[in-house]
């Protein structure tokens, strides 16, 4: 099984670190002594049973720093693996340590930031209360707390808000707040559990530039994700959890080439009239030629919905995208199809996902 | 040149003392048990007043043969007619002064307080027997205390708010240890000062019962406290559990005859309360069959049952996954 190592790139790194330098840490936690080299997040051969059911088999996932995507379906154990990260459960098999350290102790979760996805609160405090009660509970002095309240509040957006009782919040505001007490100790690993659930596009970007900025300052982001699309704008690596075991750990698109011979679906949207001065050719003839000519089609269907009245859509199934496409190209060029619209239509991280959790059942 | 002052920092001790500060203003908002609390002791107190207001605390109303006979006061001026007549007939002294001051002692005789107030012992007894044994010791001492106790662990399970806590740095026992000490303030006031006031509108006979029971009560509240806060970090539905346990344990185990009591946190009370009043006359009913121990063995019992259930409990939530907060 592959393993994520440090893979955040140095020129994004330095931008960021300029751009995050106006915020001052909170005072340095007594942190224990613990070796440079050792691992921020290792889980060894890592399971855990609910009962007779497992919910994570197995696992082994080391971090250093970056951001990591963890993604995976409805019950695959991402929360499972994440509660065993943050020290909320203990795995029956295997062990967590967090530099060394064994996830369960006090002394890990000093180095541990957690934004849960559980979406409860102590709901007649305002934001700002809520977040400095959590401040006082990391140890911090009165001012030191109000002063770290205020950054992180401030990191995720939320000063002019935050004084309103929680109970009275929007989803993306409660999900600001819950990201803000996960920064409060400057933990070097951050947990985010569905972290931009619930927030509006805007604030996505926000808070997808504030997850960088993070990992540029060094620090390790392990999130869990449905909303791949951003996942994948956030982070290179990703680690696919299927059925409690972790189905793949790399970057996206190498995920991808090695699953170069995966299935994969190809919407051509095409326009069948002719025109003037072109040999314009409809539907059934371009499906005659991919399945004669490209030997990588596997099917062609006919779409049952198009985007228009004027195209006529195909759904084309190959084997190797990678080989198809130039044949595809090459075909459309000598042919003269007129070709409005071509998408692969399940080329994204969900398709790979969907693949994954095919393949490791 | 401006002095530079260097962050302190973070200590465990001040996340210990937020922490204990939290829990304590969690624990003022008053949720469900609570007020059925408050509800049952307004109902107390509505009691206590109705009897007070009737003077029957003591014995003098009190009637032999049951309900038809005359009462004790008419039984204890017949003994004195009776007293006089022999007085009369010219009978021993002594036979009579043993008719009058037996008939003062089993009726109706009265005492005077360290503030030279007039205190019914027969009152006194009475209200001890079937307020604070009958109904404050056996079924609010533990209904009051679960109140809070259950509440402390179990309200932040049940609010699912206990993710906070667990993610600080703050070792699990310690979290534990801080709920204790949260807890007890609302705890012991709820139960001293319910106590109290159901003791001051008994008039004399419950001062005097506060100025000798208070002690009792705060010993069983804190082991009252223990043993909920620790069915809370035990138990999903502790309120349940804890009201299960109340009845079974301490309103119906607590007062059967034998030894099965001991397991109850109401018999040591009720021991030491023996003890504090055994001056006034007050004991268990049938000694042989209730089988008391003495006041420091019941107070020794209290404290070690304290002791071990927090310890117990801080070793429970040091181990304990709460699948449900997340």
């Amino acid at each position: 099984m592959p393993e994520l190592l440090d893979s955040a790139d140095s020129s994004r790194r330095d931008r960021q670190v300029t751009a995050a330098s106006s915020i001052a840490p909170p005072p340095t936690a007594t942190r224990p002594s613990v070796a440079a080299s050792e691992p921020l997040l290792l889980c060894q051969t890592v399971s855990k049973w609910y009962g007779p059911i497992i919910g994570v088999n197995r696992v082994t996932l080391e971090l250093r720093s970056g951001i990591t995507g963890l993604v995976g379906a409805n019950g695959a154990g991402k929360s499972t693996l994440l509660r065993l990260v943050t020290g909320h459960l203990r795995p029956d098999l295997g062990r967590v340590t967090i530099r060394g350290l064994d996830a369960w102790s006090s002394a890990a979760k000093r180095l541990v930031g957690y934004c849960p996805d559980v979406d409860r609160f102590y709901e007649d405090l305002s934001g700002r209360q809520f977040v400095l009660e959590m401040a006082r509970l990391c140890g911090l002095s009165a001012r030191q707390a109000r002063e770290r309240t205020e950054q992180v509040l401030d990191q995720v957006g939320m000063t002019n808000r935050a004084d309103r009782r929680l109970r009275g919040y929007s989803k993306g505001m409660r999900q600001r707040i819950k990201l803000a007490q996960a920064l409060l100790s400057d933990p070097p690993l951050l947990v985010l559990d569905e972290p931009m659930s619930g927030i509006d596009p805007v604030g996505r970007a926000e808070l997808v530039a504030l997850f960088s900025q993070l990992a540029a300052q060094g620090k390790c982001l392990l999130i869990s994700s449905h909303e791949l699309d951003e996942l994948e704008k956030l982070t290179d690596h990703v680690a696919v959890m299927a059925r409690g075991r972790i189905a793949a750990v790399d970057t996206v698109s190498r995920i991808r080439d090695r699953l170069a011979d995966r299935p994969l679906t190809i919407r051509i949207d095409l326009r069948p009239h002719r025109e003037a001065g072109k040999p314009s050719r409809d539907h059934r003839e371009l499906a005659a030629l991919l399945l004669r000519e490209i030997p990588e089609v596997v099917g062609v269907q006919l779409a049952r919905e198009t985007a228009s009245d004027e195209v006529v859509s195909l759904l084309v199934q190959v084997y190797n995208g990678s080989r198809f496409f130039p044949a595809l190209t090459g075909l459309i060029l000598e042919e003269w199809f007129d070709i409005v619209h071509l998408e692969a239509i399940d080329n994204s991280t969900q398709a790979v996902l969907s693949y994954l959790l095919g393949q490791s059942s | 040149m401006p002095e530079v002052q260097t962050p302190s920092e973070p200590s465990l001790w001040r996340a210990w003392l937020a922490l204990v500060s939290l829990s304590w203003r969690r624990q003022a908002r008053a949720r469900q048990m609570v007020w059925i609390a408050l509800a049952l002791l307004g109902f107390a107190i509505g009691l206590v007043a109705v009897f007070t207001a009737r003077n029957r605390w003591g014995m003098e109303h009190w009637r032999t043969p049951g309900r038809t006979g005359p009462t004790y006061l008419q039984w204890a001026d017949a003994v004195s007619v009776t007293s006089g007549l022999i007085h009369a007939a010219g009978s021993p002294p002594a036979v009579e002064a043993a008719l009058i001051g037996a008939s003062r002692v089993i009726m109706a005789p009265r005492l005077t307080n360290e503030q030279g107030q007039s205190i019914s012992l027969g009152g006194f007894q009475v209200f001890s027997q079937s307020m604070v044994f009958g109904l404050f010791l056996s079924f609010l001492l533990p209904m009051w205390s679960l109140s809070f106790g259950t509440e402390a662990l179990g309200g932040e399970r049940e609010g699912h708010t206990l993710l906070w806590l667990l993610s600080r740095p703050v070792p699990r026992p310690l979290i534990y240890l801080a709920k204790f000490v949260a807890l007890l303030p609302w705890l012991i006031g709820l139960n001293v000062g319910g106590f109290a006031l159901l003791c001051l509108v008994a008039g004399p006979a419950g001062w005097l019962a506060l100025q000798l029971y208070w002690p009792a009560v705060i010993w069983a509240s804190l082991a009252f406290a223990a043993l909920f806060l620790f069915i809370g970090a035990w138990f999903r539905r502790a309120a349940i559990v804890a009201i299960i346990y109340s009845f079974c344990l301490e309103t119906v185990l607590g007062n059967m005859p034998g030894y099965l009591k001991r397991v109850s946190i109401g018999f040591y009370t009720r021991c030491m309360m023996f003890e504090s009043a055994g001056a006034y006359g007050v004991q268990a009913e049938r000694p042989t069959v209730f089988l008391p121990v003495d006041g420091t063995t019941a107070w020794l019992v209290l404290v070690g049952l304290t002791v071990v259930l927090l310890g117990m409990g801080m070793w429970l939530f040091s181990r304990a996954e709460y699948h449900e907060i997340e």
